[in-house]
């Protein structure tokens, strides 16, 4: 599977967030860490509703934690 | 490897699918040419055998799977293992749909050319047409298995 077109700035605002792990991060949203993995590596792109909640747990939003860049 | 619970939940099945079921049709083939009565015995306690062993098998494996990760059986599934059993179940269903016909097809060509069965070895197998449907089944399980696995692999 190819890399998606959304990217994030999800490790970066972990680093900021005392080195949040992505198993703190994944029991905040209500995923699995092998899902905020995904997420973060743009192999997977989240619904909306998970989207919002990253964004909501790093205090964010939304446009801020994820950027579109069409191919 | 990093695999999730639902991940390590399918290789389970995928595995006992592939073990209990290649045991059982490689066993079924090998009943070619026997006295059809005694094959047909045969058969149907294989099948029996093939049922209690991949009900003890994923009863088993996964009961020992979920007590190792205890914390994420309780969890279940997210949104990501939901998409992959949806498109899993979707490829599946195709090969599924695919097996029904090609059943469906041989039990039309049989009723208008009976003779077939003479020349052609493997439709002796007891019980052809429930078996055909069978390997419909258990393929389309396999492939279903296979793809949701490929998804998980890929978005690593």
């Amino acid at each position: 599977m190819a890399t998606l077109p959304i990217k994030n700035k999800i490790r970066e605002l972990r680093f900021f967030a005392d080195e949040m792990t992505q198993q703190e991060l994944a029991e905040l949203v209500g995923v699995t860490r092998q899902t905020i993995m995904a997420i973060e590596k743009c192999k997977y792109s989240p619904t909306l509703e998970i989207a919002f909640k990253i964004a909501e747990v790093f205090g964010q939003s939304i446009d801020e934690v994820f950027q579109y860049h069409s191919v | 490897m990093n695999m999730s619970f639902r991940e390590k939940s399918i290789w389970i099945s995928l595995i006992s699918t592939l073990v209990v079921f290649g045991d059982y049709f490689f066993n079924i083939i090998s009943l070619v040419g026997m006295p059809e009565e005694l094959a047909k015995t045969i058969a149907l306690e294989l099948s029996i055998r093939a049922l209690f062993l991949i009900i003890s098998i994923e009863i088993i494996f996964q009961g020992l799977l979920a007590v190792s990760n205890h914390k994420a059986a309780k969890f279940g599934t997210d949104e990501r293992d939901k998409l992959f059993e949806y498109r899993g179940n979707n490829i599946g269903y195709a090969v599924l749909v695919i097996g029904v016909f090609l059943t469906l097809g041989s039990i039309v060509v049989l009723e208008i050319n009976p003779s077939l069965i003479e020349q052609f070895k493997v439709m002796k197998i007891p019980l052809f047409t429930a078996h055909v449907l069978l390997f419909s089944f258990i393929f389309s399980e396999v492939i279903r298995f296979s793809s949701q696995l490929y998804y998980y692999r890929s978005s690593h």
